[in-house]
């Protein structure tokens, strides 16, 4: 999905492969017991948590919901990268073990453009996947059209799970008008990926909480070193040219995004704090070129350089941990909380497992979400590095912070210091719209095409319809 | 009489399993798309008329003006450059040989490359730092661009791109050269006309109506085939540069569940698309008599 945007041979070898493997979406209810290459960390998982779900299978006693047998077939959608794909995999042959009768056909579609493709083909004949994994900025769209299913009751009663055992900044990005759709996998956030090796030979403090702009670009000029050839060598810090990455910064400055969070009608880019933040960041690279240029970030992506040792300092959420792990042998990295302002903020990065109002098999759906992102699936899904646990005793367990056997980053503590400071953008129908056109003018911005200023109208202007759309989305119905 | 009649109906039977996909799987869905161009409909709820709306809306959004530029000039870019481009190695590798054989296989090659890993390999090539393109300018002393990151090179880049992809064209066109008789040449070189002379008047006039053949498949093609690959090599930018009508259509019909708007731009594709081919058609056909062939 994101791997489109960095281009490393890693990324042909592998589409190359997938082309071969004639592979796009691959059904998998993986046979139990499988030997996949990471079983050794998932198997101790399994088998040490096992106590409350599985040993209740008495069917005739027990009359809670989890407990109860069912059957039928339920199918979910996912979008992940291979990395990822493995802990749900592994999630689906733990639930058949609780579940046998339930045939669960996990469906990925990597691509996310495919994958709201193939969403929308299903929802059109009526035959929506009874379960599906979507970012909380796209599930408002959903919602509002009535497709998903509320959830409110089924948690309430859920013996497996309680609404109090997530982070409220990830079951409250998934609520639509009071109401509780989808039950958050994770609690991911922006922080920062760092080099320990460059900041070791640049003589620099390593970043920590509470460290503040200025402190960031002091270091990122001292990790910015030329070449013998005049040509900058390896680069402080890196950062997609998104709006999920400037908001933060925005939301640090004492800024936001958009006029009314709950009922926003405009952007609110082009002053302020919100400007002030926006130019902050541009300069980053048109001033202090600290940050690849625009030739130099088409040549190798920010991304490949940190992977490679050639970027000190590189802006991601949780997800690219499973492949930072798998590629990067030849030094230490770990992660920091992002820079503060006048205020310390972060911004949510939150997937959720929603059933669709159309699914066949609710109860069957619902046993699965509740075992997925309950105490045993986040046992499971924790191993693969991809998430941030949403429930909050798994997140603060050893399962997450020290696991077994050690993988970076170290300091795993950081998503957890920073959840009290985590905002999210607003819950809009057009929000996917907004972000398309407000990216464009970010990135025209960063390289130097056009001034901060021209830019942030731009992106003010021709979002003017998207936010009269969602009013109008919003008041019929 | 009942033999004639039988005759006389056999091409139809022979041509309706055909007829049939074409109805089902082309012609229903052309009409549902200008049927729903007329709805609002966000393929939950059934669609609601809404008259000309939709197209009303083309005047506001300026994103659907800007792909709709950016696709005719990919659209006349590439045809023109597959054209040409099929009908110049057609006429020089209409010989035989092993190299000839190997040249025409080569050409032949990025046309059945799968789409996604054709781009890549191109965005490989325009690397503007370690692509072998740049790399060979920079040997040969000459000036280096960004391809993908300025708006003029990324554009005549996606057109180039695309224009590769001529191993059809190039097949017709050669199949078209091996089918006019070799006496007409000879004649023609006996009463004295030369290279130039024999190409203008006998080779081109006959191959028109392969050439319109061709130009009119690319034409109707080349509308959706920018999609996959502005997608991956110039992520549809520098800023708009590279971002066309399938992806506009992408972002509203499927992004925001605005079908009835897709709908509408669908059809924008499909009548700027006949026009172009009414055009080709009078350009190509004009003051020619190859009707024969």
């Amino acid at each position: 999905m994101q791997g489109w945007k960095y281009l490393s041979f890693r990324l042909i070898v592998g589409v190359l492969t997938l082309l071969v493997l004639g592979c796009g979406a691959n059904p998998t209810a993986a046979p139990a017991n499988t030997s996949a290459p990471n079983a050794s960390t998932s198997a101790p998982t399994i088998s040490a948590t096992s106590a409350p779900v599985a040993t209740t299978s008495s069917p005739t006693t027990s009359p809670t919901t989890s407990a109860k047998k069912l059957s039928g077939e339920v199918t979910f959608y996912v979008s992940e990268d291979a990395d990822a794909l493995k802990g749900f995999q592994e999630l689906v042959t733990a639930f058949g073990k609780v579940q046998p009768d339930v045939k669960l056909t996990l469906v990925n579609i990597p691509d996310g453009g495919d994958f709201l493709k193939r969403l929308a083909a299903d929802f059109a004949a009526k035959t929506p996947p009874d379960i599906f994994e979507i970012n909380y900025r796209r599930f408002g769209q959903f919602a509002i059209k009535g497709q998903l299913e509320p959830i409110d009751d089924l948690l309430a009663k859920s013996t497996v799970v309680k609404a109090s055992d997530y982070y409220p900044a990830a079951l409250d990005a998934f609520k639509f008008r009071g109401k509780q759709y989808c039950i958050p996998q994770n609690l991911s956030s922006l922080e920062l990926y760092y080099n320990k090796k460059l900041f070791a030979d640049a003589g620099v403090a390593l970043p920590k909480m509470g460290w503040t702009w200025t402190d960031f670009l002091s270091a990122a000029r001292a990790l910015t070193k030329k070449g013998t050839d005049g040509k900058v060598a390896q680069y402080g810090a890196g950062i997609a040219t998104q709006v999920i990455r400037l908001a933060p910064f925005i939301w640090a400055h004492g800024g936001d995004l958009v006029d009314n969070a709950d009922r926003p009608t405009k952007l609110t880019l082009d002053s302020g704090p919100a400007l002030e933040a926006f130019r902050w960041l541009v300069e980053l690279q048109t001033k202090e070129h600290v940050v690849p240029s625009k030739e130099d970030e088409a040549a190798q992506s920010s991304q490949s350089r940190f992977q490679k040792g050639t970027l000190a300092m590189f802006f991601q959420s949780r997800v690219v941990t499973p492949e930072l792990r798998n590629t990067i042998k030849d030094f230490e990295w770990d992660v920091a909380p992002i820079p503060s302002d006048k205020n310390t903020a972060t911004i949510l990065h939150s997937d959720g497992y929603c059933i669709s109002s159309g699914a066949k098999n609710k109860d069957a759906a619902w046993a699965f979400t509740e075992f997925a992102n309950g105490p045993e699936g986040e046992k499971i899904i924790v191993g693969s590095g991809r998430t941030v646990p949403s429930i909050k005793s798994i997140a603060e367990s050893a399962l997450f912070l020290n696991p077994t056997p050690a993988a970076p980053p170290a300091n795993n503590k950081v998503y957890l210091d920073m959840a009290p400071n985590i905002r999210r953008v607003p819950i809009m129908t057009t929000w996917v719209d907004i972000e398309n056109v407000v990216n464009n003018e970010i990135k025209r911005a960063f390289y130097g095409d056009a001034t901060v200023e021209a830019a942030a109208q731009a992106a003010v202007k021709n979002t003017e319809a998207q936010f009269a759309q969602n009013n109008k989305d919003l008041g019929s119905q | 009489m009942r033999w004639k009649s039988r005759s006389r109906l056999q091409p139809y039977l022979l041509l309706a399993p055909y007829l049939l996909g074409v109805s089902v799987l082309v012609f229903a869905p052309m009409l549902l798309t200008v049927v729903l161009s007329f709805t609002d409909y966000d393929i939950f709820n059934p669609p609601q008329w809404i008259g000309l709306d939709n197209y009303a809306q083309f005047f506001q959004d300026t994103r659907f003006q800007l792909a709709l530029l950016n696709s005719l000039w990919f659209v006349l870019g590439t045809v023109a450059f597959r054209g040409i481009g099929a009908l110049s190695l057609a006429l020089a590798l209409n010989r035989t040989g092993r190299a000839i054989t190997l040249a025409r296989a080569t050409i032949y090659l990025p046309s059945i490359i799968p789409e996604v890993a054709y781009a890549l390999i191109w965005l490989l090539i325009l690397n503007p730092a370690y692509g072998p393109l740049n790399l060979a300018l920079r040997t040969l002393g000459l000036p280096t661009f960004p391809w993908l990151q300025t708006e003029l090179t990324a554009r005549i880049s996606v057109v180039v791109m695309a224009g590769f992809e001529l191993g059809e064209g190039f097949v017709v066109m050669l199949a078209a050269l091996q089918m006019i008789p070799h006496e007409v040449l000879e004649a023609a070189a006996l009463d004295g006309a030369s290279r130039v002379q024999r190409l203008r008047t006998i080779l081109l006039p006959l191959l028109v109506p392969s050439l319109l053949l061709l130009a009119f498949r690319d034409t109707a093609l080349s509308f959706q085939d920018s999609f996959v690959p502005a997608l991956i090599t110039t992520e549809t930018g520098p800023y708009y540069a590279t971002y066309f009508l399938p992806h506009h259509i992408l972002s509203q019909a499927i992004g925001l569940f605005r079908y009835g708007y897709g709908a509408a731009m669908t059809v924008v594709m499909y009548v700027v698309g006949a026009l172009l081919i009414g055009l080709q058609y009078r350009v190509l056909r004009r003051g020619n008599a190859a009707d024969e062939i």
